[in-house]
């Protein structure tokens, strides 16, 4: 019997550089990044006074920034939604800047800030008529619920789930990270031999999938094929990667095997890349490690959008689609200097690549690693 | 088949399991983990077990019961091929309140890591995962209807796409925990299980705690 295949069918984003996957994708090929001075709250005592936020939108008023983004965003796509479709939100805080106004002047409902009220929003947004669930796995959160989604699929579960993933730069979350060091007191320089650190972004997104038979026959445009994953813990340590990439290597091979292709398949891979001296540095063992001689092109696009944490996998899959669609490696924005381990692999420049396979990886707080495996339509 | 190995249970003021029919009380939880580690079922003590949240001890202490009931052992030294499927009511809202009234009592101007990292409602799972050496998938999932048995399900679904070998799916929050070892069934075991479909079709409707633990206890005396 021939395997159900998960496709993507439709797609959006908004992100620092704007709304739509052309304002990101343009952005990160003109190099330049979307990081800039942050002015939402007072930064002064902290690490850096940067992060990366979508313009215009006004933050410590009415509603959330995520419902900021969300709302426009799946408002515009309504019509590409239907109605039976099983909702998952990914995310890591949600509408935590609710459960600040309410520390901080009592105007809100700390409980109207948990995961699962979003969710009820959502779903009243888009018109689902079927309860939903909430995903959440630190920085993974959103390609680990990609990757459910399409297990949901391949299954005969469902044959239609859409993906929602949100984050948003919160005082909540930019506090947390300077206490931990893990900010960039400029920018985040992914690959770079003088990065020191992420800086945070935010995003919003969805991707809808559907079996490959729904999607042939309700007509719609297959813009790929979510193949493939791999999903492992390093169980070592609460906010350090482990530092010989092992977790994401295993992660790496699941995928690959779960896609039935061979590293030799990849054509290039989007790294999680945040700019942290150990992330990168383990990322770069575990591509040495699955890939050795096969050289494949990597990029990370955190140097642009800063790091979206719950919406970075999903914003980093519709950019791989892309890739994969244009042929296109985008450059490693604000990458200067590159890493002497790194410098095999990744660019500030972009590149040509000619393949139909792509993998995206992303590896999070408390050791998750997470690979998704992407292949044309 | 999708079997359950193990389950293991912690109350404000009791813990147990199910299959060995385990049973104690407890004060607090620094005396639960005490209790655990004399009987035993805590192999070795866990690292910074004072510095957790409240939700992160419930979450360890019931896993660590549903791994005894299970028949199952681990050390500091090994590590398994094991997924563990996390789900409560309100994610980790206590731990986000005291992270950031903490950042506020301080004048905005410097937050707590140690309570910072706790604002994820993942990280009760990683902290399990580092404790018993888990290297399969590790997620939280807020489920809309029939907690329990929607998270049972969804980790056996994990197990049938060949995600992992076995699924540790919990339930915790700060006053109650339930924790169940999933895994495929092994024809030559004597080792007592319960059948997934039997224990979703039981608890399916029902979202009492007591209750729950009641139907479970019934199953496994209606196996044997």
């Amino acid at each position: 019997m021939t395997k159900t295949k998960a496709v993507v069918v439709a797609c959006d984003v908004v992100t620092p550089y704007g709304w739509g996957i052309d304002s990101c994708w343009n952005g990160l090929l003109s190099k330049k990044t979307a990081i800039g001075r942050l002015d939402r709250f007072p930064t002064e005592s902290f690490l850096t006074q940067n992060a990366a936020v979508v313009p215009g939108l006004t933050y410590g008023q009415d509603e959330s920034i995520v419902i900021k983004m969300l709302t426009p965003l799946l408002q515009k796509n309504i019509s590409s939604i239907p109605e039976d479709a099983f909702l998952i939100l990914a995310t890591t805080t949600g509408e935590i800047d609710k459960l600040e106004r309410h520390v901080l002047n009592d105007s809100t409902d700390a409980a109207s800030s948990r995961p699962h009220k979003l969710l009820e929003k959502i779903l009243l947004l888009c018109g689902l008529s079927s309860p939903g669930i909430v995903v959440s796995a630190a920085c993974a959160s959103s390609s680990i619920a990609v990757a459910q989604a399409a297990g949901m699929i391949i299954s005969g579960e469902n044959n239609c789930v859409m993906v929602v993933a949100c984050d948003s730069v919160s005082e909540f979350v930019f506090a947390g990270f300077s206490s931990l060091m893990a900010l960039d007191k400029d920018m985040a320089k992914p690959f770079d031999r003088d990065r020191n650190g992420l800086s945070l972004g935010e995003a919003s997104g969805f991707l809808l999938l559907m079996s490959k038979s729904r999607a042939l026959r309700e007509n719609r445009p297959v813009i790929g094929e979510i193949a493939g994953w791999g999903l492992t813990n390093d169980a070592n340590h609460m906010t350090g990667p482990s530092r010989d990439g092992s977790g994401l290597v295993m992660a790496i091979r699941k995928a690959l095997k779960s896609a039935n292709v061979s590293e030799n398949d990849i054509g290039c891979l989007s790294a999680h890349g945040t700019g942290t001296i150990y992330n990168d540095s383990m990322e770069i063992k575990a591509l040495e490690t699955v890939f050795g001689n096969h050289k494949v092109p990597v990029y990370s696009i955190k140097g642009g959008t800063g790091h979206t944490l719950g919406a970075a996998g999903l914003l980093e899959i519709i950019i791989a689609f892309e890739s994969l669609n244009k042929k296109i490696v985008p450059p490693t924005v604000n990458l200067c200097n590159v890493d002497n381990e790194a410098s095999v692999w990744v660019s500030s420049e972009p590149l040509t690549f000619d393949a139909s396979v792509t993998i995206s990886t992303n590896s999070g707080f408390g050791g998750v690693n997470c690979a998704v495996v992407l292949k044309k339509g | 088949m999708i079997v359950i190995k193990g389950i293991g249970w912690i109350t404000l003021t009791e813990y147990g399991s199910i299959i060995k029919k385990l049973q104690g009380n407890y004060t607090d939880l620094k005396s639960l983990h005490s209790h655990l580690q004399h009987e035993s079922v805590l192999k070795y003590a866990i690292k910074n077990f004072g510095r957790f949240d409240a939700a992160s001890k419930m979450t360890c202490c019931s896993i660590a019961l549903a791994l005894n009931d299970a028949g199952i052992t681990y050390s500091e030294h090994m590590k398994h091929d094991a997924g563990i499927l996390g789900t409560n009511n309100d994610g980790c809202l206590e731990s986000n309140l005291a992270y950031f009234k903490d950042y506020v009592s301080c004048g905005r101007t410097i937050a707590r890591g140690n309570l910072f990292i706790y604002t994820l409602p993942s990280t009760p799972m990683a902290e399990a995962a580092i404790y018993f050496g888990f290297q399969g998938p590790l997620l939280y999932v807020k489920f809309q209807v029939n907690q329990i048995a929607s998270m049972l399900r969804f980790a056996g679904k994990m197990i049938l796409c060949g995600e992992t070998s076995k699924m540790i799916a919990v339930e915790a929050n700060e006053e109650k925990a339930v924790c169940f070892v999933l895994g495929n069934k092994d024809n030559t075991s004597t080792v007592k299980s319960l059948s997934l479909e039997d224990v979703v079709d039981t608890i399916e409707k029902i979202s009492d705690f007591d209750k729950i633990l009641m139907m479970l206890n019934r199953l496994l005396r209606e196996l044997v």
